[in-house]
């Protein structure tokens, strides 16, 4: 009986661990775009559109007035984009902005027939598990799924998209916009810091981050190196669970919490844990505390994380 | 009779091997194994601080024999700190699991029993699921994993016993099928709990598939009293698991209290595991695996098989806690994986070599 | 001196009544042999004597009531020879008869040598010393049997309880197992009482038979006295011929049906 449970175990955390921090291993991404280049995707002013997402390609023939989103990041892009009064339901992740319609929706084990009963003409997720798409797809009615992106530039793929499908591109350019003037900003305030050495931590049993997610990406263009690349080979879809000894070892410049609301982590407990006042941020208290939640989508806040981790660099290295 | 006289000489003066507890020749193998065990655990790791490093780093601290040691503050603080109290957790953990295992099966005279078929896995799960899910204690800043885990794990085998009990006599059979019926309630309202909050499932996971980081010596010094009390009533009880082995019956009749020893087996085995996986998590097979391993090399006496449990289940997950930590370096693998990829093949080398005589 | 008396006892399991007013008395060296068909209540009966089951009425070992005496105590009084003893398949022989010193152990205790000797002298005296150091599960039924009764002896009991002792063994062995209990009463004055379904081996060996039938006593005495045509026929449902002389004893021979001449079975 318990090997039974171990195997189930193992099959979903696997999921899981992918989709629990917000990430999912199959991005089918489409090639990246430049992201210096501001690029815009002609956007018709009418419907009906034909927009790419990571399940195929979907039309649309009038624009959604009643959209479902089952993604918190996806909720977070609609409200920038300006599509905020189409929405009519979000899951109950969806805890940004304060104003969205949120439900008992759930984006992880979602129910198709509860989603229906919503009467969307549009819904988003995230995620597909038991077959919500082909489910929803059956119903008739028009799915975006739009998977955790890898990088930056996948991420403002999604926006446009988003924007495209809900008939605000023009809001959707002035977003992605506005991300790319401001983290081309935020990472030039802090020259000198690469090669860094940072740690990510997204529970105090020390699951991290590697380069090959959004987060890993983000610290990617500060030129930083993440200790958890090493453990690429252990193929964890980028979530591998690294050793404290090795931590401690590799004794990185900059620690960021991203367990801070779920596992109660904070710079003192970090602090506190035998071994780790060896660490250099420790020592220097480069430690950052971030939000859960920020840390793990891949939407408008973004900026803020990369707020949060300049003005951290900033501070490098003196006591 | 021929001579008899002579004969009584001979029996009275020499001591019986075969009823004398462990030869010296595993004793000493059990001990060689343990302390190889150990020492491979602090010498190796996903970082790497040198073997002959290690061992000069060890031996500086025994006095008189003037040796230097090389490392730096973070080496010694990943040896002493990280890997040392990792190493005794697993000693402690792999020798209560494996003793447990060992005695659970005694009792119950089945092969495939361990704490974890009355309960207590299912319980410790629950316990630690519910914490996690709700983030009990988190705003004091309380770690109330393992006491939970701990008082889950007593209580599903508690209830386990008394509905056993009150259902059809003390009979093991009974108590194996509570036991089973308490353990699968208790999982199906683990998963319940657990999937009601999705932010904390993949925590969840990571707890139930087990691992033997710590929080450096408390939590060894911690779990060191429970272990230690629990395998000293073990061992103590040897003998009766031996007389146990003839059924409930028999043995009333050959003056064991059937009753009174099983429960107090079971509740100082529950104990020692209850403390054990509060720590590790749910480590599974330990407790099948190596009784068994035992009884293939040594033989099937409780007399050898509780003490050398003990010592093998301490080296081997130590062992297998190095494997789960440096196969994937500087990832780590979940130890109750690692463990449980062992594991099923072994059942079927325990299947080929299990034979049952007919009445 | 009675070694063992009964008085009015009953025995209630699963709220059937399976025991009912069984009485006797047996004095110390006798054999008493409980026959009947199965189902008659005889191994129940021996589970009360064992201290296995409540009973109502009086048991009483010596003069002491079996449901007052401690576990060990009636341990070193009474030894089980059960009918389908467990059996583990690894230990070996004399470890097993070992066992049979627990009582005299302290608890938890480990046998020492003492023990050991004692267990070896019980393996001598059934003839089974060579066996010694084998697998049980290596033994055959007639071995094993007696490694079951040497475990007996050894617990050096006084009264020898046997449910059914022959029924797993061929004819030889069958032999073999009642005449070591015949020595061991002969040598040893052990009072033993038997369940036994062979009924010319009950009138061979026991001194007295006491017939069950439904839980209650229906014949007890002397073989000859209860080992009746018409009895057996009664009880059993079996026609038998009864055939006495100097060599058999009371042999018991089943005819098949029909073929008997004389009084048809009633």
């Amino acid at each position: 009986m318990l090997s039974r449970s171990l195997a189930a175990a193992l099959a979903v955390l696997l999921a899981f661990v992918l989709a629990g921090c917000g990430g999912d291993d199959d991005t089918a991404s489409p090639p990246a775009t430049s992201s210096a280049a501001v690029e815009t995707t002609p956007a018709p002013a009418e419907f009906p559109v034909t927009v790419e997402a990571d399940n195929g390609a979907v039309t649309f023939d009038e624009e959604p007035d009643a959209i479902v989103s089952l993604s918190a990041t996806a909720t977070e892009s609609l409200f920038a984009i300006g599509a905020g009064d189409q929405v009519i339901a979000v899951d109950d992740q969806s805890n940004y902005p304060a104003d969205a319609p949120v439900t008992d929706l759930s984006g992880f084990e979602p129910n198709v027939e509860a989603i229906a009963s919503y009467e969307p003409d549009l819904v988003i997720a995230a995620y597909d598990p038991g077959g919500l798409v082909d489910g929803l797809e059956k119903l008739d009615i028009p799915v975006l799924l739009q998977d955790a992106a890898p990088d930056l530039d996948v991420a403002y793929e999604q926006i446009e998209t988003l924007g495209e499908a809900t008939g605000n591109s023009e809001g959707a350019e002035t977003v992605v916009e506005s991300m790319q003037i401001e983290i081309e900003e935020l990472v030039a305030s802090v020259p000198g810091v690469e090669g860094a050495t940072v740690y990510h931590e997204l529970g105090p049993d020390f699951f991290s981050a590697t380069s090959e997610t959004f987060i890993g990406s983000v610290y990617e263009l500060f030129g930083l190196v993440n200790i958890a690349d090493a453990a690429t080979e252990a193929d964890a879809g980028g979530y591998p669970q690294l050793t404290g000894e090795y931590i401690v070892s590799e004794s990185p410049d900059l620690i960021v919490l991203a367990d801070t609301k779920c596992c109660e982590q904070t710079v003192a407990t970090v602090s506190g844990r035998p071994g780790w006042d060896q660490i250099e941020a420790v020592q220097h208290g480069d430690i950052v505390e971030a939000d859960d939640d920020i840390a793990s989508r891949w939407g408008p806040r973004t900026v803020v994380f990369v707020e949060l981790i300049a003005e951290s660099l900033a501070g490098i290295g003196r006591p | 009779m021929a001579d008899a006289g002579g004969l009584r000489a001979r029996l009275l003066a020499r001591p019986e091997r075969a009823l004398r507890g462990v030869s010296l020749g595993w004793t000493a193998a059990a001990g060689i194994f343990v302390v190889v065990a150990a020492l491979l655990g602090l010498a190796l790791g996903p970082v790497d601080l040198g073997v002959a490093a290690v061992g000069r780093e060890v031996l500086s601290h025994v006095p008189f024999l003037g040796v230097e040691s090389s490392f730096s503050d973070t080496q010694d603080a990943i040896l002493w700190e990280l890997r040392a109290p990792r190493v005794a957790l697993g000693l402690l953990v792999g020798a209560m699991l494996a003793s447990a295992g060992a005695s659970y099966q005694g009792v119950f005279r089945n092969p495939l029993a361990d704490p974890y078929l009355l309960g207590a896995a299912a319980g410790a799960g629950l316990g630690a699921t519910i914490v996690i899910a709700n983030d009990l204690g988190g705003d004091a800043g309380l770690d109330l994993r393992p006491v939970a885990a701990f008082a889950g794990a007593m209580l599903g085998v508690g209830i386990a016993y008394v509905l056993g009990s009150s259902v059809g006599g003390r009979e093991t059979a009974t108590l194996i099928l509570a036991g089973v019926t308490v353990a699968s309630f208790l999982t199906a309202l683990q998963t319940y709990v657990q999937q009601r909050s999705a932010d904390s499932v993949q925590e969840v996971y990571s707890w139930i598939l087990g691992r033997l980081e710590t929080s450096g010596w408390t939590d060894v010094l911690i779990v060191l009293p429970y272990v230690a009390v629990s395998a000293a009533v073990l061992l103590w009880h040897r003998r009766l698991l031996d007389v146990l082995a003839v059924g409930d019956d028999e043995a009333a009749s050959l003056g064991v209290p059937v009753a009174r020893v099983r429960l107090l087996v079971v509740a100082a085995a529950t104990l020692g595991t209850a403390a054990a996986v509060a720590f590790s998590g749910l480590i599974a097979f330990v407790g099948i695996i190596v009784p068994h391993a035992v009884r293939l090399m040594a033989g099937t006496s409780y007399r050898l098989v509780l003490p050398l449990s003990l010592a093998f289940g301490a080296g081997f997950l130590v062992l297998m806690d190095l494997v789960s930590r440096t196969v994937v370096a500087p990832a780590q693998l979940p130890i109750g994986v690692v463990t449980a990829f062992l594991g099923a093949p072994f059942f079927a080398v325990v299947l080929r070599t299990t034979r049952t005589v007919g009445p | 001196m009675t070694a063992l008396a009964a008085e009015r006892v009953g025995v209630v399991l699963d709220k059937a009544r399976v025991v009912d007013g069984l009485g006797f008395a047996l004095e110390e060296g006798g054999w008493l042999g409980l026959i009947g068909p199965n189902g008659a209540g005889k191994t129940t009966f021996l589970r009360a004597v064992a201290g296995l089951v409540p009973y109502e009425g009086s048991i009483a070992l010596a003069g002491d009531e079996v449901a007052s005496l401690g576990r060990r105590e009636l341990a070193r009084r009474v030894a089980v020879v059960p009918q389908l003893p467990v059996i583990p398949p690894d230990t070996s022989v004399l470890e097993y008869v070992v066992l049979g010193r627990t009582p005299h152990l302290g608890y938890a205790r480990s046998p020492g040598a003492r023990d050991v000797s004692a267990a070896r002298s019980a393996l001598a005296r059934l003839d089974t010393a060579q066996l010694a150091e084998r697998r049980l599960g290596s033994l055959s039924g007639g071995e094993r049997q007696r490694a079951v009764l040497a475990r007996a002896v050894a617990q050096d009991a006084g009264l020898l309880l046997l449910d059914e002792p022959t029924s797993a063994l061929d004819v030889g062995a069958q032999q073999q197992v009642l005449e070591l209990v015949a020595s061991l009463r002969a040598d040893h004055g052990l009072t033993v009482l038997s369940a036994m379904h062979d009924l010319t081996h009950a009138g061979q060996y026991a001194d007295r038979l006491l017939l069950m039938d439904g839980g209650r006593e229906v014949a007890s005495g002397p073989p000859r006295e209860v080992l009746t045509e018409r009895l057996v026929a009664r009880h059993y449902g079996a026609e038998v011929r009864i055939v006495a002389d100097e060599e058999t004893g009371i042999a018991v021979v089943p005819l098949r049906p029909g073929v008997k001449a004389q009084e048809p079975v009633s």
